[in-house]
């Protein structure tokens, strides 16, 4: 295994993994352009045959100078430190909660989850005084309504499922009312 | 050209809206880049949507000034953080960092302030002078294969830049032109890798990859550091250094308006390699060169100067050429789509008020850094005491917001939290978000170019290569990569 990680193993796989599904759906796309003889499956296949060939050298890199790096031009050299199970529990809340929020913003709408991911993204980062996140949640939330509701009339998402509809239906109309519409 | 400076500053400040989005751009472009763990980027990219709504010089000058003054505002995240707010002001904390230590944060931040306004005035004046002849031989000059040629440089160019290894810095590239290749080619309209999902047929909409990749990602790795309990705030100190200390070190900001000048008009990392190889000949020429690095105050001068004298020379490429050389500049490619205009030569012609209008700018912004910089820094100074935990929402909601109203899609807010998530671990195993960036802005314009190449040249790879310019910007390339391999390679630093 030379000086090879798991991480390493891992990250080779995963991009191997893309190189294939991406070449394997090429196919489907696989046909002729009259005006040009390369056809649509050209040149995303030699993008998946170099990023094979980076891949492999990747590992190769790995295999022989273990976690070397090398001179490039403005690279961070702080690093991630997953030492203590907390600070990963931790992270996967933080790149959970966004994604939830996002799945939400269908049925629910963003006028009602708005609060609730705002109170949490502050709770995730470390702040315990609930009165704390209670005003700044409040004041966040205030901040994006002005701007986006009434300053610049932004098309968000209402939601469509009941009573989460109906409470976006009332802030619209709360809005319209402010502004004299 | 002071007629057409002068109408453009009459334009500028006749308006009083566009007076409004030229201040905003500057104490916006300020405040995002001193701001931990924001950046202009994330600036550009959450006000990239709303760009739609204004006139097309408003939106273009409103980016050009965010990349002026938030150049220097990264500065002050290197130098109090040692966070670079973006690649290009990674040299400064170099020695910017060491002198926070030292607890002479006010003497580097001051030094910041001037020599960027310096670096940035000289630069605009050259870029006025030289961009529009530029854009007028390029018309002249520069066909498909030429562009793909660009392409292809600052592409080789772009995978040195950010990635622990240059293996890494290839996949970064790669996988932006991969993700480029979602939507329909550019030839035919045939569909690719939409996986039966009609929304995709669109392509990866650019404005959530960009604020996925840049902002999103950005909360995610200060999100860790809190976690981990390595977030610390800095010592600030107000002691601006004197002018003769200044005037001490003329030459070190001469010879860094040039280096910064030359390095900036090569499309890729133009301000990221200005700012390197500045700090680099400083080094190089100095009589004490192991004082660097442990707090000298040539150091923040030198880096400071080159990389905002590369903020104008980044201009010409876009503009004469239409081939953006950074990310912020690439979004700008965005600004002028959304309204229907092709940076490019031919923007010249169509469209020269606007043009003037953003030199102008560009040139007035480079000024307020030097008397905003110098009035308001201790009021930026303040600011970065508001804890990160409540910007951190903020800054999401914003994304959040401009991700969606683009199309009107929960699916690109997806894609947004999507691409922070693998902006964030991509950034932490080692891979160039700038990387990534590049090649799915440049992955387009180069296929869509190497094969209208291709059909002029009838797909003789001979004739193609025989165009001198496309045959000197490919062999550039070629010995580009054959360097940066050599340099790779000849420097690798094995852990313990």
């Amino acid at each position: 295994m030379g000086r090879l990680t798991l991480s390493n193993l891992i990250e080779a796989a995963i991009f191997l993994l893309i190189a294939g599904i991406f070449y394997a759906f090429s196919f489907e796309f696989n046909q002729p352009i009259e005006i040009y003889i390369f056809g649509a499956t050209a040149w995303p296949r030699v993008v998946i045959g170099f990023l094979l060939l980076a891949t492999l050298g990747n590992l190769w890199f790995h295999y022989r100078y273990g976690n070397a790096t090398q001179a490039t031009l403005g690279q961070s050299e702080d690093k991630a430190d997953f030492s203590e199970a907390g600070t990963v529990r931790r992270m996967i809340a933080v790149l959970l909660t966004p994604f939830i929020f996002a799945y939400l913003l269908k049925p629910i709408g963003i006028y009602f989850s708005a609060p609730f991911f705002i109170a949490a993204i502050i709770w995730f980062f470390g702040e315990r005084r609930w009165k704390v996140i209670l005003i700044m949640t409040l004041f966040i939330y205030c901040v994006f309504i002005g701007l986006f509701l009434m300053i610049l009339n932004a098309p968000l998402p209402q939601g469509n499922v009941s009573p989460f509809y109906d409470f976006s239906a009332w802030v619209l109309k709360l809005n319209a009312k402010l502004q004299g519409i | 050209m002071i007629e057409n400076f002068l109408a453009g500053s009459a334009a500028l400040f006749g308006d009083p809206f566009t007076i409004g989005i030229f201040v905003f751009g500057v104490v916006g472009g300020m405040l995002f880049g001193a701001i931990p763990g924001v950046s202009m980027l994330t600036l550009a990219a959450i006000l990239l949507p709303f760009t739609a709504s204004l006139e097309p010089a408003q939106g273009v000058m409103l980016f050009a000034v965010i990349y002026c003054t938030g150049t220097y505002g990264g500065a002050i995240t290197a130098i109090l953080f040692n966070i670079p707010g973006s690649a290009e002001n990674a040299p400064t904390a170099f020695d910017g960092y060491p002198m926070t230590q030292k607890g002479q944060s006010g003497k580097a931040v001051g030094a910041a302030v001037l020599c960027s306004a310096i670096g940035g005035i000289a630069s605009a004046l050259v870029m006025m002078a030289a961009t529009e002849p530029l854009a007028n031989w390029a018309i002249r000059n520069i066909g498909p294969p030429e562009i793909f040629a660009l392409v292809f440089f600052g592409l080789v160019v772009a995978s040195s830049v950010g990635a622990r290894t240059i293996w890494k810095g290839w996949m970064s590239v790669l996988i932006g032109l991969l993700i480029a290749t979602i939507g329909q080619d550019p030839v035919g309209g045939i569909n690719r890798y939409n996986f039966g999902m009609t929304d995709l047929a669109a392509g990866i909409a650019f404005i959530p990859a960009v604020l996925g990749f840049f902002a999103v990602s950005e909360i995610f790795v200060q999100a860790e550091k809190k976690a981990s309990g390595k977030y610390q705030a800095p010592k600030v100190s107000m002691t601006f250094p004197s002018f003769i200390e200044l005037w001490m070190h003329k030459i070190a900001v001469l010879r860094s308006i040039l280096v910064g000048f030359f390095c900036g008009i090569l499309p890729g990392i133009g301000a990221t390699l200005a700012a390197f190889m500045s700090y680099g000949e400083a080094v190089r020429w100095s009589k004490n060169p192991e004082e660097f690095g442990k707090g000298k105050l040539e150091g923040v001068i030198s880096a400071e100067t080159a990389n905002n004298a590369a903020t104008g020379a980044a201009m010409i490429p876009l503009l004469a050429l239409g081939l953006p050389g950074g990310a912020l500049t690439a979004m700008m490619v965005a600004v002028f789509q959304m309204h229907d205009l092709q940076p490019g030569p031919l923007v010249f012609m169509l469209s020269p008020d606007l043009i003037w209008i953003v030199f102008a700018a560009m040139f007035y912004a480079n000024l307020s850094i030097l008397i905003i910089g110098v009035l308001e820094t201790k009021t930026i100074l303040n600011l970065l005491k508001i804890p990160f935990q409540f910007l951190a929402p903020l800054i999401l909601m914003l994304a959040t917001t401009g991700a969606y109203i683009g199309r009107g899609l929960v699916l690109d807010v997806m894609v947004m939290f999507l691409a922070g998530i693998i902006g964030y671990l991509l950034r932490r195993s080692g891979f160039s978000i700038p990387a990534i960036v590049l090649g799915l802005i440049l992955g387009k314009i180069g296929e869509q170019n190497f094969a209208q190449g291709m059909q002029m040249v009838h797909y003789d790879l001979g004739t193609y290569l025989s165009r001198p310019i496309c045959a000197i910007l490919i062999a550039a390339g070629v010995i580009t990569l054959a360097s940066n391999i050599y340099r790779a390679f000849t420097s690798i630093k094995t852990k313990a």
